[in-house]
């Protein structure tokens, strides 16, 4: 051991190489010692949660920034890179994400894009959602502007899932998630996206709930267009459902005895309510017109065309709107087509019969008072009466033999009455025109089926 | 420690040839040694590093550049000691005892 003292005084020589030596390993070792660590320190977090990782090795020291999601994840972060073999010290320059209060989302859709917007609980959920997003948009730009942030309520991401489905039925418009609250905004891309969007929200996750929805649907069209040429009604747009789709068919075949329906309806959800009971009486106006065209968009209700003489044009403007349903609003944009050339009495009476063989005018049963659908046909009698204003006319009422002779002859002269009444209110003088009433005596079928009765049952109009 | 040694190996091994080879030359060198006070000093700063070696004061690349240094010391140490209880065995034999 002494000896060994004694030849150590004469080691010395040797450190003059070793310090060369100490000098070069650390030119040459000190980059791919950082590189090695870097890469390894990086493998171990791998499948750590974070966010923002920044790893800065120098030397065998690394500097971890990273921003974490839990206090445990945070700790989890720095001792996995302390395991790491060669690390010396770990600097921790973590922190916790900020905490959003209140925890908002957004999903906002233009015509070209959609914004995912707001903050998301973890990357992972980010990336979810806008994949979501990319599937449920097709070929739609998605653009991922969400920040990170803690405080997500329960099942967070369930809930943002489905709201993004529901953005994929939006033309435009803007859904957001406020901690547990939901507003939605926007048009619809079709009809009844509105009444899908609201049928979905009712599967939102436990504890959410929906704020505001003010999800409007494109306007629900309903048209029709009279064409005199053609003599056709076209019926276009969209009905609400096939019993509706019946009633107006029925009303539109009772209404427009000379034309054919050419039925284009489509069903759809989405109509507004007392849609029937506002086209019902809309088509009776269209009826009254020589040409016309009826457009319900939502609850308005647009009705223009010629109409045949000027009383109808004013009944027209000013009666319509009073049959509608509470809420629908009228506009009518009514001219008066432009007198037709006077005819001779004979022509007349030809004009006449030939309209009353195509239609007739029908009463409510047993009574004298004459059913709405028969106005389109009683303003065509009027014009027809207008073109001979020099004869007189007798307006000659029938009915069947069903019941006691005096009740068909007062109820046969009551009906003649009413017709002459309708006439007169249209502007025609009460002098030219003679109601009188036949009872049952002059039938024109047998009466021992029903279908002769309704030939029996009619109004006449004889040029004298 | 265990990772210092690996990636390094090929510089330790230098140390520790340079240290044998110095060890195998002492012996019988015939030069000045250093003195009793100068390594005595010398002993306390190598403790003194050593210490802060442990203790991982040296931040960053310097501490880096410690602990290799210190190693490489250690490693050369280690071979002057083999190399010079070598040349004294060697000695021994050669020169059997009168």
């Amino acid at each position: 051991m002494h000896r060994l003292f004694r030849w150590s005084s004469k080691w010395w020589p040797g450190l003059i190489p070793l310090l060369a030596f100490w000098v070069i390993a650390a030119w040459t070792n000190t980059a791919p010692v950082e590189a090695d660590l870097s890469a390894r320190s990086t493998a171990a977090l791998k499948d750590a949660v974070l966010d923002k990782t920044a790893i800065a090795v120098a030397g065998r020291d690394v500097n971890l920034a990273a921003d974490a999601f839990s206090e445990a994840g945070r700790h989890g972060a720095v001792a996995s890179v302390e395991a790491v073999a060669g690390v010396r010290l770990v600097n921790d320059e973590t922190r916790l994400v900020p905490e959003a209060k209140p925890f908002v989302w957004s999903a906002e859709r233009d015509v070209v894009r959609v914004a995912l917007g707001g903050n998301a609980p973890l990357p992972a959920s980010k990336g979810k959602l806008t994949d979501a997003a990319h599937t449920a948009l097709g070929g739609v730009e998605v653009v991922d502007q969400m920040n990170l942030a803690r405080g997500a309520p329960p099942r967070f991401e369930d809930a943002a899932l489905l709201l993004i489905d529901q953005i994929g039925k939006l033309k435009e418009g803007k859904i957001a998630i406020s901690d547990t609250k939901v507003t939605l905004s926007g048009m619809a891309r079709d009809l009844g996206g509105r009444e899908a969007i609201a049928a979905a929200l009712k599967n939102l996750p436990a504890g959410f709930s929906v704020a505001t929805n003010e999800v409007k649907a494109p306007p629900y069209v309903f048209q029709a267009y009279k064409d005199p040429v053609a003599l056709t009604l076209t019926l276009s747009g969209y009905v609400p459902d096939s019993a509706v789709h019946a009633t107006i068919g029925q009303a539109a075949a009772r209404k427009f005895f000379s034309e054919k329906v050419v039925d284009n309806l489509k069903t759809s959800v989405g109509a507004p309510s007392g849609f029937a009971a506002a086209v019902v009486p809309a088509l009776g106006a269209l009826s009254r017109l020589s040409t016309g065209t009826l457009v319900v968009s939502d609850r308005e209700v647009k009705l223009s065309g010629d109409a045949l003489y000027e009383a109808a044009a004013a009944q027209i403007r000013s009666g319509l709107g009073k049959d509608f349903p509470q809420g629908f609003q009228f506009k009518a944009d009514i001219s008066v087509k432009p007198a037709a050339a006077p005819v001779d009495p004979s022509v007349c009476q030809q004009l006449f019969s030939d309209l009353l063989g195509k239609g007739k005018i029908s009463f409510e049963s047993g009574r004298a008072t004459i059913d709405p659908d028969s106005a389109g046909l009683l303003d065509r009698l009027v014009e027809i009466a207008l073109r001979c204003p020099t004869s007189n006319i007798e307006v000659a009422g029938h009915t069947d033999s069903d019941g006691e002779d005096a009740a068909n002859q007062a109820l046969s002269e009551k009906r003649a009455q009413a017709v002459v009444d309708y006439l007169v209110k249209a502007g025609l003088p009460a002098t030219r025109f003679t109601a009188v009433g036949y009872g049952s005596t002059q039938p024109v079928a047998g009466n021992d089926s029903e279908e002769g009765k309704a030939q029996n049952r009619r109004i006449e109009f004889l040029v004298r | 420690m265990a990772y210092l040694v690996t990636f390094h190996w090929g510089w330790l091994l230098a140390s520790v040839l340079l240290g044998l080879a110095m060890g195998w030359i002492a012996v019988v060198h015939r030069g000045q040694g250093v003195s009793k006070a100068a390594a005595r000093w010398l002993s306390v700063l190598v403790a003194a590093l050593v210490a802060a070696a442990l203790a991982r004061v040296v931040p960053a690349r310097a501490g880096y550049w410690l602990d290799l240094g210190l190693i490489m010391f250690g490693c050369y140490l280690a071979g002057c000691a083999v190399g010079s209880w070598l040349r004294a065995w060697a000695l021994a034999r050669s020169k059997p005892a009168p």
